[in-house]
């Protein structure tokens, strides 16, 4: 039995028995005030407190078991992770352990190069490794997951059916535990799975209709009759071009793009993504209400009556055979990587999306009011009032989203365990490994990891506040 | 006519005079709520859906939607077998069995005279099937047979409610004492303690797991379900949600009872808890939602003893120790997910709007 078990039963004793005694002595009490008697059994200290000191010494009491548990549990071990990360050898036993100075840092900071893994040593390799896969995978989590979550919440937000079901829906994932969500996406996402089964069999379904006679010249023409309807409808309107017909239209465009391949003419590849720039430009042409816009879109309009000429639609449609991609395993391919982060959306974005759609909420529905009166268009009122607005809330989702991402474990522990190789080994499951599953266990080298992050995690935010601020200042 | 048929189609929600027609903005809202479904709902439905299927259907990746068997009849002096369907040309249909291996003339019997073998070619056959839900997934582990026996389910259940409930009840009763501290007395410290609290809400749990195992460790509780449950019942968040609810309590209410000689603590708990139910019962779900799914700290503190693991450690070490039992992994995954989608379904609005209105985590 450890010293601390035998003062935890001298403290209940003394408590339950001590507690007893004294308010038996004080109080009377009949039979059936027993859970009375109970209550204020739990509350003995408070009473007691109360009986030397008076009414000022009972908030100490009250705070007491709180603040003990945030002290032993919180900023001791905050404290003690220093102190870890100085020793070395492997006991479990604090005083056993010998002083080693600033050697599990060296050891992760021997490197020829830092910026390549490789070149480390081993503690270092996995550190760096881990790191940089973290910090690869906060860039890309944040501002996805804060998009995602802010469209989710503009749109139930708005006036629709059903509009608890719908904000339940998407708050559901939340609910459920990583083993839960791990469990579902390696079923959808197996090499036999759904998806690629959906994907197969779309794909086999397309090549069989690309396969019949006239498929080009049918294609051809409904493409540009869709082409020429939408890009009317953007036009339609008297003065400035309309925002959602233009996004349609660019990701038309985009789509035409990467059909027609014009980048193949000069020997390059990525022609989708060319594409998908010109559209983005072009949606914010026309978003920041330019006097451009029309012309840009007429512009984009007689481009891609170009493009849609030159494609041979038999050939972009037939797919050949699928082959099933495993997309939790297969190496340099990036899928694991982007499922991850697909994942971590589908498990979290509820949440920041309730803290974002109580900030549409508080904002007053006069400013909306008064921007009608004034026929503003609804992608101004969005930049010019929603978003200023719902500015404070969004950087309370992005601090709390950055801390969140960096300490990515349990999901992609369960879905990929780092791999394929070590393309999804995050940080805390390197300090995890280090310190717990090793043979050899390595509490020094896992708490100067720990170390480490939280000086990364604590510079993030501190620079993350900073440019929000300068942002909503303006 | 038609205009107003029109109009009253594509009205959107709200009467006669603020209600708007259904323009572009909604029809993409409403495209990218069908994407919600899809990408939310669907998933978990497929989940379902596949746990409900014999054995064979899983392993073969059987995409139908519905619990699809092949028939296994019973033939005397042979055994169970499964059954298939022989069409000859002539357009008659016999239900027979295999009674050989298959090649691609294949030895097959008819099930009502198993003695008369005869070969046919192999694309003659096809399975009989039916649609019967295979309730042997859930009840095989959750009943211990067939071979199941290392999913003690009961345990972990057992666990998990016991760390979930212990830990609830603690948390609620020490943050709502310290809030109560916090917000209803004067006393020197009050603003040192209440930036503690604020600190600890920045300090992530997961650089601290090292040397809070060390902590742990020498208070002898590593191992044990306490250990999970004490390091993370003092939650910053809580103690903010109850002192903000608190903090409109009025002070008149303490002063009367004051008046009648009641202790403090009286006053606590006779008070101050039951006017604060609505935000208790916030910070209930919250810690219970915690709790039931967390998952790195219990991996570390009771990995090493199978009769502490909670639900999630047991699912995994199940996942983990048999990967190709899709289909009991399938079912397990449905059963730990029922009853948070139950807790969830029932106080759907009571969550949402509490994590809407605190805003933290």
């Amino acid at each position: 039995m450890s010293l601390a078990a035998i003062l935890m039963m001298m403290l209940g004793v003394l408590w339950i028995g001590g507690g007893s005694v004294w308010l038996l002595t004080r109080r009377r009490y009949k039979l059936v005030q027993a859970p009375s008697f109970l209550m204020d059994l739990v509350g003995f200290p408070v009473e007691y407190a109360q009986s030397i000191w008076g009414r000022g010494g009972v908030p100490y009491a009250l705070l007491l078991p709180n603040m003990l548990i945030f002290g032993l549990f919180t900023f001791v071990p905050m404290i003690l992770n220093f102190y870890v990360s100085f020793t070395g050898g492997t006991s479990i036993l604090l005083f056993n352990r010998p002083w080693v100075g600033l050697q599990q840092y060296a050891d992760i900071f021997s490197c020829e190069t830092i910026f390549e893994p490789r070149t480390c040593s081993n503690a270092g390799f996995s550190f760096w490794t881990g790191m940089f896969n973290t910090l690869w995978f906060v860039v890309i989590q944040v501002p996805v997951l804060c998009v995602v979550a802010l469209v989710t919440a503009l749109v139930v937000n708005k006036n629709i059916r059903g509009r608890g079901f719908w904000r339940a829906m998407f708050f559901y994932p939340v609910m459920l535990s990583p083993v839960v969500i791990a469990n579902i996406w390696n079923w959808v996402l197996h090499r036999k799975g759904v998806l690629n089964e959906m994907i197969g069999g779309t794909r086999d379904q397309l090549s069989t209709m690309a396969g019949m006679t006239g498929f080009d010249i049918v294609v051809t023409v409904l493409l540009a009759v869709v082409l020429m309807v939408v890009s009317e409808r953007a036009l339609r309107s008297s003065d400035t071009p309309s925002l959602a017909w233009t996004a349609i239209f660019g990701a038309l465009l985009a789509l035409l793009f990467g059909w027609a391949n014009p980048l193949s003419l000069i020997g390059l590849g990525g022609s989708f993504w060319l594409g998908g720039a010109l559209a983005l430009g072009l949606v914010l042409i026309v978003s920041s209400e330019s006097r451009l816009a029309r012309i840009a879109i007429i512009a984009a309009g007689i481009l891609s009556a170009a493009l849609l000429i030159s494609i041979q639609f038999d050939a972009v449609f037939d797919f050949g055979r699928y082959r099933p991609v495993n997309w939790l395993v297969q190496p340099n391919t990036g899928w694991p990587f982007f499922w991850l982060v697909f994942v971590f959306t589908w498990s979290h974005m509820g949440f920041y999306m309730l803290i974002l759609l109580a900030g549409l909420q508080a904002i007053p529905s006069d400013l909306y009011e008064a921007a009608r009166m004034d026929a503003t268009r609804p992608a101004r009122a969005f930049w010019r009032i929603t978003l200023p607005l719902i500015m404070p809330t969004l950087t309370v989702v992005l601090v709390l989203a950055l801390i969140r991402s960096f300490q990515i474990f349990d999901e992609v522990y369960l879905l990929t365990g780092g791999g394929p190789g070590r393309e999804t080994f995050m940080i805390v499951q390197n300090i995890y490994e280090v310190a717990f599953t090793n043979n050899n266990k390595d509490y020094g080298e896992g708490a100067a990891g720990s170390v480490l992050m939280a000086v990364v995690i604590a510079v993030f935010t501190f620079f993350q506040l900073w440019i929000t601020r300068r942002q909503s200042e303006l | 006519m038609l205009n107003r048929l029109g109009t009253f189609l594509t009205r959107t929600a709200g009467n006669k005079d603020t209600a708007e027609r259904f323009g572009m903005a909604d029809f993409l809202a409403y495209g990218y709520l069908l994407l919600g479904v899809l990408i939310v709902l669907v998933p978990v439905l497929w989940t379902f859906f596949s746990s409900i299927k014999p054995e064979r259907a899983v392993d073969s990746f059987d995409t139908r939607l519905l619990p699809i068997a092949q028939v296994q009849t019973e033939i005397e002096g042979i055994g169970t077998k499964p059954e298939w369907i022989h069409e000859a040309g002539g357009g008659g249909a016999r239900k027979v069995f295999k009674a050989g291996p298959t090649r691609k003339e294949t030895d097959v019997a008819p099930i009502d005279a198993p003695g008369d073998v005869f070969k046919v070619p192999r694309t003659q056959l096809r399975p009989s099937e039916e649609i019967r839900v295979a309730t042997e997934n859930y009840l095989d582990p959750l009943l211990k047979r067939h071979g199941q026996e290392n999913f003690t389910f009961g345990i972990y259940l057992f666990n998990s409610i016991f760390v979930t409930v212990m830990a609830t009840l603690i948390t609620l009763i020490i943050n709502a004492m310290a809030a109560f501290a916090l917000s209803k007395y004067r006393f020197r410290g009050r603003l040192t303690f209440t930036i503690l609290i604020v600190a600890t809400l920045l300090i992530p749990s997961s650089i601290i797991l090292v040397s809070l195992f060390f902590v742990v460790w020498s208070f002898g509780i590593f191992g044990s379900l306490w250990g999970v449950i004490i390091p993370a019942a003092a939650t910053p968040t809580g103690v903010f949600l109850l002192r903000q609810y608190m903090l409109t309590i009025p002070d008149e209410l303490l002063e009367a009872a004051r008046m009648d000689a009641a202790s403090e603590w009286r006053i606590f708990w006779r008070i101050v808890m039951p006017l604060s139910l609505p935000a208790l019962s916030v910070l209930a779900i919250l810690s219970v939602i915690w709790r039931w799914n967390d998952f790195l700290w219990p991996l570390i503190v009771l990995i090493s003893d199978p009769e502490k693991h909670t639900i999630q450690l047991g699912l995994t070490q199940y996942a983990g120790e048999f990967d190709t039992d899709f289909h009991y992994i399938l079912a397990m995954t449905v059963v730990s997910l029922i009853p948070i989608t139950l807790v969830f379904v029932w106080l759907q609005r009571f969550i949402t709007t509490g994590i809407a209105t605190t805003g933290l985590k």
